[in-house]
């Protein structure tokens, strides 16, 4: 295999949404965050934190979901998205870290968490609980570089440590998921009783949870269609089916504890505050509930991308409306994202994508691939491949 | 020089008194070298300048027209940090750059930020500011002259404001003091003292003749402390950490011998 990949069109495109971050930074570190953000005093986190840190990081999920379902419930028929899911959380997770580099006001101090005993902050738990799930992950995709390089001795330590490391990383994705979710519980008369509760903790986790397999599928569509490899569907419409349980389980439980706080008013007033409820529980739970309900959706590409692009969506919209929109300050307080604070994410999530088409390329990360390698790949189904078989 | 008595200290804020003269807000800009702002007036309820508390502005005199009787009156209100017993500032922040001290200030120490902002999203009244322009940005606040304090002195404030609204002394004083002042007159004073539990109790506690929401204050707040919504959870980490890997372990081991079993088991 050569480890020379041959950009394509879209990687230059995802090179130049890169390089357009970048700039921004510059100005971002040049002149403060205030000469890029519109995060003010009354919205201290915006764009940055409600995607890029705590979107990262559900969609991040797709790590432990999958190793958890694999590994743990020895689901082995979904062995061939062990190793996307595992490159795609430690990537979302890496995006977080340079989301947070952009976003702290002192980057250079961030490692004052691991030298402070804070165990009252959720953050603090948070902030050590990634810092060693992403140890975890570099660990757990060590295998993969590592096997192409030939390096035998490294190779066995790694997987002797792998069955401890593999369960570390799933309990600690248990804790911080939820952390995050402990955080905000702090502030129950500042976040609008739409979408603060008490059970926060256990929203962000089963969220997370239910984020992963509709990342995992659309992983699978995506690389098939790049890479020129057929999509196992039968695998994906079992998944699929995995995934409306969970979608089901958290729209129960959203919808439950809604009740049982009595906030069903609040859900039915004609508030801007309900429309985004709306939007965030019609588009990214009952749309894709009912699609994945129906069997011809599971089967198809088409309805397994939309549903899981939809899911993907209400993950983002309910991190976003528990932090960002859903909180009660002055009156007079707006924030909308700046141009800026967009610029620089999407900044950050095309290097993740881009790293991830480059490493998809050079290293076995599909099963799906090694399969083509050995037949004849047609050649109009993988331009990008430089000596690919 | 006087030793400072170790007792927890706190500060009557008589809004009852006050003559809107904005003293205390030069002293405290004075003592805390705070930059003048360019400020501009705005429409809609409530006249101070600025709006809010900002960087550079770590206490506001609100002025909101009230019809008090038969007119409409001015009726002052005043904002700054509560210095709460249990803050959930402290409690959310991850560096403990944010500390409640033993006489009552809840200080900020630069060194140990990292500048996430937790603090502020945590705040229930919406105190900490940030200084979004700079480099190297601080939490702002008002420090309740943590540094007069330890040397015996009165918060710059206190020591400026002309007609007594302003009172420091231990904590257990001014509590009697503010219920003496209100028992003696009930007619001026609405039987309230912000600050006495909310959230657990405060070192600011504020007098009025109106309802605290009416100037501007942020009412409807628990009267236990903030941290205790986190700290239901967060005690429980280790114990579920080790849960959680026997759990997981467990399961796999099942899983893997139940597997196992199946490959080598009768044909």
């Amino acid at each position: 295999m050569s480890w020379t990949v041959r950009l394509t069109w879209w990687d230059k495109l995802l090179l130049a949404v890169m390089a357009a971050g970048a700039a921004i930074a510059v100005v971002r570190y040049g002149g403060g965050i205030g000469s890029v953000a519109n995060i003010n005093n009354a919205y201290p986190w915006g764009w940055w934190v409600g995607y890029g840190i705590m979107t990262a990081i559900a969609l991040g999920g797709v790590g432990f979901t999958i190793t958890g379902l694999v590994e743990i419930l020895g689901r082995h028929r979904y062995h061939a998205l062990l190793r996307p899911a595992v490159l795609m959380g430690l990537l979302c997770y890496s995006s977080a870290i340079v989301m947070l580099m952009v976003e702290l006001g002192r980057p250079w101090k961030v490692w004052m968490i691991l030298v402070s005993w804070a165990p009252s902050a959720a953050l603090y738990e948070v902030g050590w609980c990634a810092f060693l799930y992403l140890n975890v992950l570099v660990l757990e995709f060590a295998e993969v570089p590592l096997q192409q390089l030939g390096w035998a001795r490294a190779l066995k330590i790694i997987r002797v440590v792998y069955l401890p490391i593999m369960l570390l990383g799933v309990t600690l994705s248990h804790l911080h998921q939820s952390s995050l979710g402990t955080l905000l519980t702090l502030i129950p008369h500042k976040i609008h009783s739409l979408w603060w509760s008490d059970q926060l903790p256990l929203l962000f986790l089963v969220s997370a949870i239910m984020a992963g397999p509709a990342m995992a599928i659309l992983e699978h569509l995506a690389a098939a269609r790049w890479l020129g490899f057929e999509p196992r569907l039968d695998m994906l419409a079992g998944l699929a089916r995995i995934e409306a349980w969970l979608v089901g389980l958290f729209l129960v439980f959203q919808i439950g504890d809604l009740v049982w706080r009595g906030a069903v008013g609040a859900m039915l007033g004609g508030t801007w505050f309900a429309l985004s409820f709306w939007i965030e529980v019609g588009a990214g739970l009952l749309v894709p509930l009912v699609l994945l309900m129906m069997p011809e959706a599971r089967q198809s590409r088409g309805g397994l991308a939309a549903a899981c692009g939809l899911i993907v969506v209400g993950v983002l919209l309910h991190r976003l409306n528990v932090a960002v929109v859903g909180l009660r300050v002055r009156h007079w307080e707006t924030y909308v994202p700046s141009l800026g604070e967009v610029g620089i994410t999407l900044g950050i999530t095309a290097g993740a994508v881009f790293a991830f088409g480059v490493l998809a390329r050079i290293l076995p990360i599909h099963e799906e691939m090694s399969a083509l390698r050995v037949r004849q790949p047609r050649p109009s189904a993988v331009p990008s491949m430089a000596g690919g078989s | 020089m006087t030793v400072p008595s170790a007792k927890p200290k706190a500060m009557i804020q008589d809004n009852t008194r006050c003559i809107g003269c904005r003293a205390c807000m030069v002293a405290c800009k004075s003592w805390n070298d705070r930059p003048a702002d360019h400020t501009e007036f705005f429409a809609g309820d409530g006249y101070q300048n600025p709006r809010d508390l900002d960087a550079n502005n770590y206490t506001l005199i609100t002025f909101n027209e009230i019809t008090t009787g038969a007119r409409p009156n001015w009726v002052f209100g005043r904002q700054l940090c509560m210095h709460c017993d249990q803050p959930a500032c402290a409690s959310a922040c991850p560096t403990t750059a944010l500390t409640k001290t033993p006489l009552g200030p809840v200080v900020f120490n630069e060194w140990r930020c990292i500048g996430c902002r937790a603090c502020m999203q945590a705040c229930p009244f919406l105190i900490p500011k940030y200084d979004y322009e700079s480099l190297a940005p601080k939490i702002h606040k008002c420090t309740f002259c943590a540094d007069r304090l330890e040397a015996g002195l009165k918060p710059a404030c206190a020591t400026v404001c002309p007609t007594g609204a302003i009172t420091f002394g231990d904590r257990e004083d001014m509590v009697t003091e503010a219920k003496r002042r209100i028992a003696a007159a009930p007619g001026t004073y609405i039987p309230e003292i912000y600050g006495l539990d909310e959230v657990g109790g405060t070192s600011v506690l504020h007098l009025s003749s109106v309802p605290f929401a009416q100037i501007g204050y942020i009412t409807g707040l628990p009267k236990t402390p903030m941290p205790d919504l986190t700290h239901r959870w967060l005690r429980v980490t280790p114990h579920v950490f080790g849960l959680l890997y026997g759990l997981f372990a467990a399961l796999t081991w099942i899983v893997h011998r139940r597997s196992r079993r199946q490959e080598h088991g009768p044909t």
